[in-house]
């Protein structure tokens, strides 16, 4: 039976987030320790030295500040997909769409990055990050209107949009906002004062990182602090149980589909705005993918997210340098992802750290 | 006659349920016997034992004589026993001669013979009088054609021994009747059939003799001839009356509930509620019998805005309030505890508090624009908690560590725990959960109840309906039906009712 002082009941609160925490620690730990194992088996059977590839993969990623700051700008993109991913699983709504929301945001952003002209950066960038924002957000409007009007799946409308957003891009950059001038299929390069601010010389890094960042912790905030996200939650957790107490179970999916496709539409405008400068055909290699796996890596934390794309952004950055290192194809990191992705379902580590250290919160609450 | 099966003294049971408690019957080959019972009687429990589902804790199966130990469904299959379950089991992208051969087809040599396949179901589909065809796909069958397909399935694998759960729930009038005409031709030709059902009226039509079942325990065994269904409603629902009844009927005649004329579809778009209409005054208690399925849960539903009705009004206080949203119901005054609790009364993943809040957490003083009031729900929730005796280490706990008791105190708590509600929808409050907790959650209703708020009591268990009842209704296919104000012969009363009988038995044909 609870019998506590308002006092004892905030120190209860406090030990069980410090008991979440050293869990969850303890239990990525364990989860990346064993999927390094687990390619480190795949390096040494192919004969190759598995220390010196995860050497490289570490000098590649963090080996020296510029490189340590390209990496936290690789994660940029990652981590407002993987917000966005999160929130939607949360809500139980499966948005495959990131990356169609993606193509939008990063066009819309792009779009309003070179044609309008002569405002201050202040207005400017904002503006072209408000573009993304909406264009991702609104990318999932025929979503929600198929499944509230005909009760579509969203697993098969968001899934379908991908395509449609990604082929009309193309047709768009080949054809009413082709660059003449331009390499490869993309529109015109933005203007100066579209373009985000750099943090560091010599690195691509750009106050793009912050704004994901600082999002991170709005969506936790908003999740777990805020009326709306706990509505989101319930309806994700049980939405029958939901319905009979009278939570909104549609605005909140509404709301869930339009948020997450508004933070990788954000996504999308960053990685224009800050790191290619011009919207190009080929500028995603499957961010909005990527945000899924870092979703399920995080087991739909928002903070959780944070570390997980900069593992993901680290793994990237480093295989290229480990391919050419010593030779090992930069597959391998795939394999360390999947291996992640595996050992992140399995509960058992989490139970047993649990376990261990609720005792030992326990003992030291005793004394 | 020689014994078909026999079961002696069995004894099964579950975590906290007695399922089956010293059972023992015995029925001849070629017999058609009916076993009925209310719901959670134990019929089931016993069928899957008999199938080889389900380990008896003790207790003896008797096959054709002999004393057989069925670990599974294959023993049981090789004993000649065959289950023609309440929900298909057919493959529906198969064809039905495909799914009644399954496993076991006709092979020459090592590939499946598919054109014997539908040859050696057209034989055995003549051969019993049980009309198939073989090369329709198992998803554009009819309900009556899949059903004979499934007893073809286990004919054709030899059993000789038929158990069929509730096989009539599904089937229309016509595809009834066309059922027990081939039910009847298999057992002249020697078959034998265990009927479970809790359909008086089809009992009596189709069974040789009628075994009663109740609380885990067989009632008795009578002769269907010889019996009519007051005297079997009297033995499914018992006739001992309920004793101490202290409650006075508040008075105070405004209805705060009134239902005129509403129909309600169910998940399948058939119609669930036919046209009903009641009313719940204030300061009442009124249980809602009949048997799970009959529409009562779709009615509830309803009433809460879960479910759109297609005619007629809900008004609570005069106000109308039908296919509203949720939360305006519940602002109207209307509390809600369903019947499943895991389903749709908590959100198991969710922490003790956020599952308290449920219900109030988006007003003042709980929340203030975007954001909640930590110290106004902390402070409720531990109030909350304390008051309904949740058992629980804390309010940052998940909800699916409490057991099932707990949760269902948590529930009462979040419903009745403000003390608002003019009416309460307490749907099988104290399934499965402890005395002390049972008790608890009585004590509750009957303190609203006296409070003046109209107390609405859905209960699969009979017993507690009439325990607390002041009115019992019955819902039988779709319909409400009124047992009348409690006396001591409501129980009587509400058995017929809600075993389909027309009503009309009197003490003299009861024996």
């Amino acid at each position: 039976m609870m019998n506590l002082s308002r006092k004892s009941a905030l120190n209860e609160r406090w030990k069980h987030m410090l008991l979440e925490v050293l869990t969850q620690t303890a239990n990525y730990a364990v989860i990346l320790l064993l999927s390094l194992l687990v390619g480190a088996l795949v390096i040494f059977a192919s004969g190759k030295d598995p220390i010196a590839s995860y050497q490289a993969i570490w000098q590649g990623a963090f080996g020296n500040p510029i490189k340590f700051a390209d990496t936290l700008d690789r994660s940029t993109v990652l981590m407002l997909s993987g917000l966005a991913a999160a929130l939607a699983f949360r809500t139980n709504v499966i948005n495959l769409g990131l990356e169609g929301q993606l193509y939008a945001g990063a066009f819309a952003s792009a779009l309003v990055g070179f044609s309008v002209q002569g405002l201050p950066k202040h207005i400017h960038i904002p503006l072209c990050l408000l573009a993304g924002i909406v264009a991702g957000g609104l990318w999932g409007l025929p979503v929600i209107i198929l499944k509230l009007r005909w009760g579509i799946t969203e697993l098969v409308t968001t899934l379908m949009l991908n395509y449609i957003a990604i082929r009309f891009s193309q047709y768009l950059i080949a054809f009413p906002f082709k660059d003449p001038l331009a390499p490869m299929p993309g529109t015109p390069v933005l203007e100066a004062t579209a373009r985000l601010p750099k943090l560091m010389k010599g690195s691509v890094l750009n106050i793009g990182f912050i704004i994901a960042l600082v999002m991170a912790f709005v969506i936790y905030w908003f999740l777990f602090r805020s009326k709306i996200g706990y509505e989101m939650r319930m309806v994700g957790y049980n939405k029958d149980f939901s319905a009979a107490v009278g939570i909104p179970v549609n605005r909140s999916a509404v709301l869930a589909m339009l948020v997450s496709g508004a933070l990788v539409g954000l996504g999308g405008a960053v990685v224009i705005m800050g790191f290619f400068g011009r919207f190009l055909g080929s500028f995603s290699s499957g961010y909005g993918w990527d945000g899924m796996m870092i979703a399920l890596l995080a087991q739909n934390h928002p903070l959780g997210v944070i570390p997980a794309s900069l593992f993901y952004a680290a793994l990237a950055n480093g295989a290229l340098a480990m391919q050419s290192a010593t030779g090992v194809p930069q597959t391998v990191v795939v394999m360390v992802k999947g291996a992640t992705m595996l050992f992140v379902t399995v509960k058992v580590f989490a139970t047993f750290f649990k376990r261990r250290f609720g005792k030992w919160l326990a003992s030291t609450s005793d004394a | 006659m020689a014994e078909a099966i026999a079961v002696q003294e069995i004894i099964k049971t579950f975590p906290g349920v007695l399922a089956n408690d010293r059972v023992s019957f015995s029925v001849e080959q070629g017999e058609i016997r009916a076993i009925v019972g209310e719901n959670g009687a134990g019929k089931t429990t016993l069928m899957k034992i008999l199938y080889g589902l389900h380990k008896p804790d003790s207790g003896k199966i008797r096959v054709k004589g002999d004393e057989v130990v069925l670990s599974n469904a294959r023993d049981a299959i090789a004993l000649g026993i065959g289950m023609v379950h309440q929900h298909f089991m057919l493959v529906p992208s198969f064809t039905l001669a495909q799914n009644i051969v399954l496993g076991v087809e006709p092979k020459n040599k090592v590939l499946i013979d598919e054109e014997r396949v539908e040859t050696v179901v057209q034989e055995i589909s003549e051969k019993y009088g049980l009309a198939v065809d073989g090369s329709k796909l198992a998803m554009d069958a009819s309900v009556g054609e899949q059903q004979r397909a499934e007893i073809l399935k286990a004919l054709y694998r030899g059993a000789d021994i038929l158990i069929l759960d509730e096989p009539t729930a599904v089937l229309t009038d016509m595809e009834t009747e066309e059922l027990f005409v081939m039910l009847r031709r298999l057992a002249e030709s020697g078959k034998t059939i265990l009927f479970i059902s809790h359909k008086l009226r089809e009992v009596l039509a189709i069974s040789d003799n009628t075994t009663v079942m109740r609380h885990g325990k067989v009632v008795g065994t009578v002769k269907t001839s010889e019996t009519d269904d007051c005297e079997l409603a009297e033995m499914m629902v018992g006739r001992e009356t309920i004793g101490g009844r202290i409650r006075q009927i508040a008075e105070c005649g405004q209805p705060v509930l009134q239902v005129e004329n509403i129909s309600v579809l169910d998940s399948r778009d058939l119609l669930a509620v036919q046209n009903v209409s009641m009313e719940l005054h204030c300061g009442e208690i009124l249980g809602i019998g009949g048997v799970d399925g009959n529409g009562q849960e779709e009615f509830v539903e309803a009433i809460m805005g879960l479910r759109p009705i297609l005619n007629g009004r809900i008004l609570v206080e005069g106000v109308e309030i039908q296919n509203q949203s949720t939360r305006k119901i519940r602002e109207a005054g209307v509390a809600y505890i369903p019947s499943d609790r895991y389903r749709s009364g908590v959100a198991t993943e969710a922490l003790v508090w956020e599952n308290l809040v449920a219900g109030e957490y988006y007003r003042e003083p709980y929340s203030k624009g975007f954001s909640f009031v930590w110290k106004e729900i902390n402070a409720s929730s531990d109030e909350l908690v304390k008051r309904f005796q949740v058992s629980t280490p804390g309010l940052d706990v998940e909800t699916g560590n409490l057991s099932g008791g707990n949760i269902q105190r948590l529930i009462a708590g979040r419903e009745l725990g403000s003390n608002k509600a003019k009416v309460v929808i307490a749907s099988q409050p104290t399934r499965g959960i402890d005395i002390a907790g049972t008790e608890a959650i009585r004590q509750m209703l009957l303190e609203y109840a006296e409070r003046g708020a109209g107390v609405m009591l859905l209960s699969a268990d009979l017993d507690e309906v009439l325990a607390l009842s002041d009115r019992v209704v019955v819902f039988y296919e779709g319909r409400l039906s009124d047992a009348g104000y409690w006396d001591d012969d409501i129980r009587r009363r509400v058995g017929q009712l809600m075993t389909g009988g027309e009503g009309g038995c009197n003490d003299e044909s009861v024996s």
